[in-house]
Parts: C-alpha cells; sequence; structure tokens
C-alpha cells in the first residue's frame, strides 16, 4: 500500500523553532502499520522541522520548492496526481499556515478521492484495495468504517503516541527535493488582514447553577443515600438504569 | 455552605400578639413558626427551598416570520445536548439576536434532543438517519440552498467539523474555522502556531472553538420542528460498511470519559467499589492517597498530578476533597459526594452532597442497581 503523510511546518509553541507536528508523527505511525515504506509530502522551502519526520519512522521525504506565502493547493494536487497515492494521511488541521483544516477536503474534491476524518486506527481491510478507518467519536465510542482505495484519511489527536525518534534513520533517509513551476501557483495567501494574536480567556468550566450545598443530606439511611443518587443521575441525564424498585 | 439568615424584625413580628392600643405587646414565651428546635441544617435541606418565592414560569420566546436564519449544527451524543452543543446554540443566538433581531435559530441535528428550546433554537431540522458526515453535507447543502440561512454555525470537533468542511467545499465558500471569539460584526481566529489573528465580519459558515461562546440562558425558545424532504442516505460508493462500536467506560482512559466514579481515603472494600464502577457504568478513579497506598493503579489518579477530567459528571466516594484533586475536576458539570465529614471541601463542591460512610452507600448502591436490573 503507497502511503504518504502530509507534514506541515509546524513551530513549537514556545521557542518558535520549526519542528514536526505531533499530530502529523501521529499519522507517520498510524501509515507504518499498512505500508513499511511510508513517505511524506511537504510543500515548503524550510526543512528544518519536517526531517524529524525521517526520524519518526518515514522512509523519505518529498519537498516541493514553493514559497512559504504560496497557496500549496494545485503543486500538492498535481504532485499527487503524478504518484498515485493508495493512501494519504494528514493531520485534522495542518499547522503553521492559515489551519483552517480545507487542505485534505479541498485535495480530495480535486483528485476525487473519498476523505474520512478523525481516525484513530487503521488496518487493511479483508478485501484488496479496501482500509478499514477506526474514527473517534464522542464518550469513547468508535466508527468503523471500510473504505475503497484510494483514499484521503485526516488523524484524531488519540491515536496512538508517535514512535520514538531516531537518529540514525533521520540521517539514512532520502529527501527528494521537487522544483514547482512557477506559473502554476499564482495564487497567494491573503496575510493583509492579520495582526498579532491576543491570548483570550476561556470559559470557566462550572458547575451547573445551584448554590453549594443547596442539595446536602445529612446522615440518610444508606438506602435513602443510593436511591438520591441514582436518582441525581437520571435527572442530569447522566445515565439511565431501567426501573428500580421500591422509588 | 450558607446558612439561612436571620430575620429579626420578622421574628419579632411574629411573636407580636396585636393587642390594641400604643404599646406593642409580644408573647416571646410562644416558639418561632419553623424554627422551634430545629437542627442547624435540615435533612432533606430540599424543603427549605419551597419557602423561597417560586420564579415565575418564563414565558416562550414565539418567532413566527424570521427576518433571515441561522443554523447551529449540534452533535448531542445519546440525545442530550453537551456543553458545547449549547455555546454553539448560543452563537447561534447571538447572532441572530444581532441588530434589529428578530431573526430564527434553526438547530441542526441526526436524532431527536431534549432541551433545544431551552438551549435557543426556535425551530428543529431533524436527519433521523445515523448517517455519514459525506450524506449528512449533501443533504445540508440541499436545505442551505432551500432556506439560504445566513450563518451555518459548527462545534470545532467530531463530525460536527468534518461536516463544516465538507460544506465549505460544496458550497464553494470560505471557513472560519476554530473561531476564538465572536461578536455580531466581528469574528476572530489564531493562525500560524497561534502567533497572529484574524478578524473579520461572521462570515457564512463559522466553526466555533470549545469554551468561547457563552450559552444561551434567556426565556426558553420554542423548537417548533420543521418538516424535511430530503433524508439522508449512506450512497457514497467508496464506503463498503460502517459498524458503530459504543465506547467501554472500564477501559476508556479518564480523560476521555464523560463519567467517574472515584474512591477516597473512606473506601476500603475496592472489590466492591470495582463492582459498582462496573455496573454505575462509569470509569473508576482514585484519589492520591488511594493510589500511593498501591489500592489502584496511578493511571486512575484524578487531581493535578494525575488526571484533569473533561467528564460530565463525577462521584467521589469518601473523598475530601484537597485542592489538587478539586483541580481535577473544575471541568465536571455535575458532581456527587459521599463523604462522612460536612465540613469537607467535596461536600461543599458537591451537586448533590451526602453525609453518610461510603462502605455502608456502595452496598445499599450496588442492591439497587442489581434489583433494578432484573
Amino acid at each position: 500500500m503507497k502511503t504518504t503523510v502530509l507534514l506541515s511546518h509546524a513551530r513549537h509553541p514556545v521557542s518558535d523553532r520549526p519542528q514536526l507536528s505531533r499530530l502529523e508523527a501521529q499519522a507517520i505511525a498510524l501509515a507504518a502499520e499498512v505500508d513499511e515504506a511510508p513517505s511524506g509530502l511537504h510543500a515548503g522551502r524550510n526543512e528544518t522541522g519536517v526531517v524529524a519526520a525521517l526520524g519518526h519512522g518515514l522512509t523519505a521525504l518529498d519537498r516541493l520548492d514553493l514559497a512559504d506565502t504560496t497557496d500549496p493547493l494545485s503543486a500538492l494536487a498535481a504532485f499527487l496526481t503524478r504518484q498515485r497515492f493508495d493512501l494519504i494521511l494528514a493531520g485534522r488541521r495542518g499547522e503553521g499556515g492559515h489551519e483552517t483544516g480545507l487542505l485534505p477536503y479541498r485535495l480530495a474534491a480535486i483528485l476525487g478521492l473519498p476523505i474520512l476524518a478523525d481516525a484513530v486506527a487503521i488496518t487493511p481491510g479483508a478485501a484488496v484495495e479496501t482500509l478499514v478507518v477506526d474514527q473517534a467519536m464522542a464518550k469513547g465510542a468508535r466508527r468503523r468504517v471500510t473504505i475503497r482505495l484510494p483514499a484521503i484519511v485526516t488523524v484524531h489527536p488519540l491515536a496512538p503516541p508517535p514512535r520514538p525518534f531516531a537518529y540514525g534513520p533521520m540521517r539514512r533517509g532520502t529527501i527528494r527535493r521537487h522544483p514547482v513551476d512557477g506559473s502554476a501557483n499564482a495564487a497567494d495567501l491573503d496575510t493583509a488582514e492579520e495582526r498579532p494574536h491576543r491570548l483570550r480567556p476561556k470559559l470557566m468550566r462550572q458547575s451547573a447553577g445551584q448554590a453549594a450545598g443547596a442539595n446536602l443530606y445529612v446522615d440518610p439511611t444508606p438506602e435513602e443515600a443510593a436511591r438520591l443518587i441514582l436518582a441525581y443521575l437520571e435527572a442530569n441525564g447522566i445515565r439511565r438504569y431501567g426501573p428500580l424498585n421500591d422509588r | 455552605m450558607s446558612r439561612p439568615r436571620r430575620d429579626p424584625r420578622a421574628e419579632r413580628q411574629s411573636h407580636d400578639v396585636g393587642a390594641t392600643g400604643s404599646r406593642p405587646r409580644y408573647d416571646r414565651s410562644q416558639p418561632l413558626p419553623g424554627r422551634a428546635g430545629v437542627p442547624p441544617i435540615v435533612a432533606p435541606a430540599r424543603s427549605g427551598m419551597t419557602t423561597q418565592p417560586q420564579p415565575a414560569k418564563p414565558e416562550l420566546r414565539i418567532v413566527d416570520e424570521p427576518a433571515f436564519l441561522v443554523f447551529a449544527v449540534v452533535e448531542a451524543p445519546g440525545g442530550r445536548l453537551s456543553r458545547f452543543d449549547r455555546q454553539v446554540l448560543g452563537a447561534a443566538r447571538l447572532l441572530a439576536d444581532a441588530g434589529d433581531g428578530g431573526a430564527g435559530v434553526v438547530a441542526i441535528a441526526s436524532h431527536s434532543v431534549e432541551g433545544l428550546g431551552e438551549a435557543g433554537a426556535d425551530r428543529v431540522l431533524l436527519f433521523t438517519a445515523e448517517a455519514m458526515p459525506g450524506t449528512v453535507a449533501k443533504a445540508l447543502r440541499q436545505t442551505v440552498d432551500a432556506l439560504s440561512p445566513r450563518h451555518v454555525l459548527f462545534a470545532e470537533t467530531g463530525d460536527s467539523a468534518d461536516l463544516a468542511r465538507r460544506l465549505a467545499i460544496a458550497l464553494d465558500e470560505p471557513l472560519l474555522a476554530n473561531v476564538e471569539h465572536l461578536t455580531s460584526r466581528q469574528a476572530v481566529r489564531a493562525i500560524r502556531n497561534g502567533r497572529a489573528e484574524i478578524a473579520a465580519t461572521p462570515p457564512r459558515l463559522i466553526s466555533l472553538g470549545e469554551d468561547r461562546i457563552k450559552p444561551y440562558e434567556a426565556a426558553p425558545c420554542e423548537a417548533r420542528a420543521l418538516a424535511l424532504d430530503t433524508a439522508p442516505h449512506n450512497d457514497d460508493p467508496a464506503i463498503l460498511s460502517v459498524e458503530f462500536i459504543p465506547g467501554d467506560p472500564a477501559s476508556l482512559a479518564l480523560s476521555e470519559t464523560d463519567f467517574v466514579v472515584s474512591a477516597g481515603n473512606g473506601v476500603s472494600d475496592f472489590a466492591a467499589f470495582r463492582d459498582l464502577a462496573t455496573h454505575l457504568r462509569a470509569t473508576p478513579g482514585a484519589s492520591r492517597v488511594v493510589c500511593d497506598a498501591g489500592l489502584m493503579p496511578r493511571a486512575a489518579q484524578v487531581g493535578a498530578s494525575g488526571t484533569v477530567l473533561s467528564a460530565d459528571c463525577y462521584f467521589a466516594l469518601g473523598i475530601s476533597g484537597a485542592p489538587q484533586h478539586l483541580q481535577g475536576i473544575a471541568g465536571c458539570e455535575h458532581v456527587i459526594a459521599v463523604n462522612t465529614d460536612l465540613h469537607a471541601a467535596m461536600i461543599e463542591r458537591a451537586g448533590l452532597a451526602i453525609v453518610q460512610d461510603a462502605q455502608l452507600v456502595m452496598p445499599a448502591l450496588l442492591q439497587l442497581l442489581r434489583g433494578g436490573e432484573r
């Protein structure tokens, strides 16, 4: 199964150095389960951050020589059309750019591929040219989807952790640099309305309403206490336990 | 814990014997109505609430002819609105009430959901089938074309985020993803690893970050059901089979689960505790003391040095509530505490506080749950 992982130019939140995004490192770990020699794909001039991907399990890295301000969509689509990968993995949102998370969907539309989001596990399907993808859902549920290849799959943060970094494989891995035809990518990213980021506080998570101790019961019998607890759980819709005795 | 405050004037008034004449006469030998011989904390304390004036039932807010529509896509796992769903509806209400107001909020769900009216939805549109996001996006696109809403709001999580992107591609419109700050005039989102941000007037497609917008809290709306002419079907040729696997609370990580039952120093019978967790369908957790003693695995520790929970409900058995432990449950909406100490911090934090020995309450709960399952 010929697999590639899309790599963005993430930066470390504190030091601002280029680094490999954790989610993409997790995607590499997933890719290594279905392909013994997965490759990576990065569009940009700076490769200091993404070479770490070779140390996390990629055997080769394709780099499209593209300015950081250029929209990489058409160049990526042209490259992926030429290479005919069976499986294209990506994070939910690439880091370092506009971070809309739309790029895999745009690629899917251009290449005519199906796309699945939020994968936590992938295994080859029983039939050839199929893939079984476990999607993460709310409350620990999973959706197991069998999909026909080729396909694009994005990875959820609950996927298995990245493989440990190894220096030797990073040095041995091949980096293939591909020049990009300048006329093909006229569309520049819009940077006009950018301004420095301002941290905004999130809403406080607090208990629902009741004043502290409004629902206080001192020394009820254990049976009474058990009934109160189950009634509270059912009234607030946490769990439903069916009909209970002497209620 | 606040004690009901004394009202000396009303107390004296209640002793007044109502004698005619210029001098007031009081009979102090009679006990005060409702206070005589009553210990300071009454069980159950809920009966004390009835003396307070009942708030009048708020009027239903009805929008008959909405000036424009705002769609809010809610996920509502298990038919119950999550915090995030309420925030999305709150944001939709904010955009609908901007300017002259008079707009309608349409909640879009894939199954019937309780409490949409209270959360701010004027209309409800149900895609009754549990479909894949790709097919829901097709049906949603038809609905957007038919009703032409001014905004469509999504939560930046799970299927909702997936749907937002599919709809953005189908409509060929920009999506303002993971919005951090939203008013009727501008929406702001972070870019470039949180180094920069972009502000724009709220576009048509917006997906919201979690804990950014307040939920709606004013008068309930009517949540009238809208008829839908297109039901989605799974007709994507690339998808061969779909299987739904429900989460098993016993094997879930503490950070992922929605209901945690936790043991502290007041619990000594851990076999019964694990049995109770299984019967409650909750994920077992523990306090630091219990993990230090080796009675529960370290992975089960709740608190600042263990796991910080994002669960909806936390059930603390025999936990007094050290500050580091309370930090770990700061995000829990519902807390139940069983503890022998009336003055424990956990009792004060809890929405349902029971002063009783956890070792006695556990077998009673187990008996009730086993009886109910028959």
